[in-house]
């Protein structure tokens, strides 16, 4: 399945396709970047709800939004994250910049 | 349950190909009756090896649909064929091998490029995290590569340990 791309607000929800890959990845990467020229973005869940792949471009492109808001004081979170995409974001270390949107959500 | 069989097969090195080659190893692999586990380290290691040769062995994803050149020496699409990738697999008892070979620039040093985070193209946000992956998610890596003439990976991962 295809992505979504939503903004309220200065939140940026950002729904993954079912495989995200380097080509999957730039096209998102765009869409991002125009809806954060349209709007100013504090705040990005990355959702990976559809998502059963990803490989490091994925990577590449959330490092790369936390980049842009983490400087505004900003956060990125990611979202509904199985096993599999668990083993690829804690070997890459990601973990370290990212919060689970889940943990939010439940100690409101 | 012991199965042999090899698949070679060829395409142009684009972005779209990056999940067709994908899909082509997963069903190659079907007969062992992998796990979802399996199949997704399979598929990311896969992805891993047919992006480095479109992004780094051929270093663009502008391709030439008209080269000039003679017909003989363009793939079928009429693309160069020196663009091409080799997805080649074969299946050994529960071990798979894939290879993925490009002809495009080589690695000088396959060390430095092995290394985690280490990447040639950070502008375009790439996480350096490639051969990492590959190293990961299959048993076994091997990696050749001559400066100018391209780059052949191997990875093989036993499905069903």
């Amino acid at each position: 399945m295809d992505y979504e791309v939503k903004a309220s607000d200065d939140f940026l929800w950002v729904l993954l396709p079912t495989e995200l890959d380097h080509y999957q990845a730039d096209r998102i990467r765009q869409e991002v970047k125009d809806e954060m020229r349209e709007h100013i973005i504090k705040y990005i869940v990355f959702d990976f709800k559809q998502t059963t792949m990803m490989d490091s471009s994925g990577i590449g492109l959330i490092t790369g939004r936390y980049r842009d808001v983490a400087s505004q004081g900003g956060q990125v979170y990611v979202s509904h994250v199985d096993d599999h995409m668990k083993k690829v974001l804690t070997l890459s270390g990601l973990y370290r910049i990212v919060v689970p949107w889940e943990h939010i959500v439940s100690s409101v | 349950m012991s199965i042999t069989n090899e698949l070679v097969v060829e395409f142009p090195a684009i972005g779209e190909n990056e999940s067709l080659a994908r899909v082509i190893v997963s069903v190659f692999v079907a007969g062992l009756n992998p796990t979802i586990e399996e199949l997704s380290d399979l598929k990311v290691a896969v992805s891993e090896a047919v992006t480095n040769a479109i992004i780094h062995g051929y270093d663009s994803e502008k391709y030439l649909y008209d080269t000039g050149k003679p017909e003989q020496e363009q793939g079928a699409a009429g693309r160069d064929i020196a663009n091409q990738i080799r997805l080649a697999m074969s299946l050994e008892g529960r071990t798979v091998t894939v290879s993925v070979t490009d002809h495009g620039c080589g690695i000088e040093d396959i060390d430095r490029a092995m290394e985690p985070l280490y990447t040639t193209k950070p502008d375009q946000e790439r996480s350096g995290m490639g051969f990492s992956f590959m190293e990961a998610f299959t048993n076994e890596l091997q990696v050749s590569s001559t400066p100018g003439q391209g780059t052949t990976v191997i990875m093989k991962k036993v499905i069903g340990e």
